[in-house]
């Protein structure tokens, strides 16, 4: 997996199976490089959970998504790493963003993987890869 | 049996802009744990908490990971909502000292499985659960804090106008039960709609975490929440003796779920609060007495107020 993304960073997030929400994210970049095959950068919490990032627009779509539902202004700060809790969004908010998302992505989300989206990007990911599961 | 020590009501923007606390001079006055019979709702309004020196002492009660979470919300209202959501949880439960005189700060606190924060607890091997039960909500202009002797307990609290941004049916259609979704449409009157939608919201949250699971565990579509009737009447204390707002599964097992009380009330004039709990005693006992709810309005160390009977808490139709 890591030859075929030269340059490019692969997040590895590893997931507590209690979902543990107060735990902090770690990433791991993962970089091609010959010497170290991965240089490992810790900046928050730990899921366990191999995925390859989605594309920028997904996320920025999503991003888009978020800040209508939860009325912030277009310039506001919302990035991949933006938690939706940190952004202020409920259980409620949370719910109507993935309705939105479904509608927006032609995708349906169980509600038990709602829990283990707690970002921005989590919520990309998992478009990505349900979209790739209803293509094939 | 209402032991809760009255205060003279102080006008709380004039009290916390002259008065300057020092650690040592905030005390928290003790409160009887509820009877089993009863529970209590605690809730705190942020705009009426200004003074920045008590901001500052509240931040010094919170363990160091709930002041790092609180730094990480974003905007000064939510972060206020945030550090406030915490000192009122642990300002209410050190209050109960069921043991002696508890400081808020040593308090232990861990999420269940689905990440419900619990009250960590001695007796853990015993599978016994601590007397204080609690559970929180809050928006961003309001939180509420239930609190039971040993029953499970789910508080959920919405702002009475939030608007909803996707259509309400085809929402509930796919979050919610045909039964539901039928009662949602016949209601004609748009505004009287949201209101309902939000009401059942509330209600079905509140349900799912007093199981201490969350709408991932627990599916919204997998239960229907019903009413018996439509009026409007203050808390008082005297309840009906059948429930008025009950909770079935989706196949039908109704008497699995006959074990959970539900109070609807408008709080504070500003929001809907559904608290969920389980009732003591044997499923199917036809003298049910329902459990008396006592709502006070607080700000930790400063005072209290009674606001049951009042229009600060008004049981409401469903």
């Amino acid at each position: 997996m890591a030859s075929s993304v030269a340059g490019a960073s692969i997040c590895i997030k590893s997931a507590s199976q209690t979902s543990n929400r107060t735990s902090r994210l770690r990433s791991v970049s993962l970089l091609n490089s010959k010497t170290f095959p991965f240089l490992i950068s810790y900046k928050g919490s730990y899921r366990l959970q191999i995925c390859c990032a989605a594309k920028p627009e997904t996320v920025g779509k999503v991003c888009e998504i978020v800040k209508k539902q939860l009325a912030l202004p277009d310039d506001s700060d919302v990035t991949g790493e933006s938690k939706f809790a940190a952004l202020g969004a409920d259980s409620l908010d949370t719910v109507e963003i993935v309705m939105g998302l479904e509608e927006e992505f032609g995708i349906s989300v169980e509600e038990e993987s709602a829990q283990s989206i707690l970002t921005v990007q989590d919520a990309a990911d998992l478009i990505e890869k349900l979209i790739e599961k209803n293509g094939h | 049996m209402n032991l809760l020590r009255r205060t003279v009501r102080i006008p709380m923007n004039t009290f916390c802009l002259h008065r300057t606390f020092a650690a040592s001079a905030l005390h928290l006055a003790p409160v009887q744990l509820p009877s089993r019979a009863e529970s209590h709702l605690w809730y705190l309004v942020p705009d009426e908490v200004k003074s920045v020196s008590l901001l500052g002492q509240y931040s010094e009660i919170l363990s160091p990971c709930e002041n790092e979470y609180v730094a990480c919300i974003r905007g000064e209202q939510l972060k206020k909502t945030a550090l406030l959501a915490r000192v009122l949880v642990r300002t209410t439960i050190a209050r109960y000292q069921t043991d002696g005189y508890i400081d808020p700060r040593s308090l232990k606190f861990r999420k269940n499985i689905h990440g419900k924060p619990e009250l960590e607890w001695d007796n853990d091997d015993s599978g016994s659960r601590p007397p204080v039960q609690f559970n929180i909500s809050h928006t961003a202009s309001l939180i509420a804090c239930g609190v039971t002797n040993s029953s499970p307990i789910g508080v959920d609290i919405e702002k009475k106008d939030r608007k909803i941004q996707n259509n309400i049916i085809s929402f509930a259609r796919r979050y919610f039960t045909p039964n539901e979704v039928e009662r949602l449409s016949s209601i004609s009157d748009l505004n009287v709609q949201r209101q309902h939608f939000l009401k059942l919201w509330t209600l079905k949250e509140a349900y799912v975490k007093a199981l201490g699971k969350g709408i991932s565990a627990l599916p919204f579509s997998t239960f229907t929440i019903k009413s018996r009737n439509f009026e409007k009447k203050e808390l008082n204390g005297s309840g009906d003796s059948d429930p008025e707002i009950t909770v079935e599964s989706v196949d039908g097992q109704r008497s699995l779920l006959s074990n959970w009380q539900f109070t609807l009330l408008e709080l504070a004039g500003t929001h809907f609060a559904a608290v969920c709990v389980a009732r003591d005693g044997s499923m199917g006992d036809k003298c049910f007495t329902p459990k008396k709810l006592t709502v006070m309005k607080t700000i930790p160390f400063v005072g209290d107020e009674s606001m049951s009977g009042t229009d600060a808490a008004i049981v409401c139709g469903f």
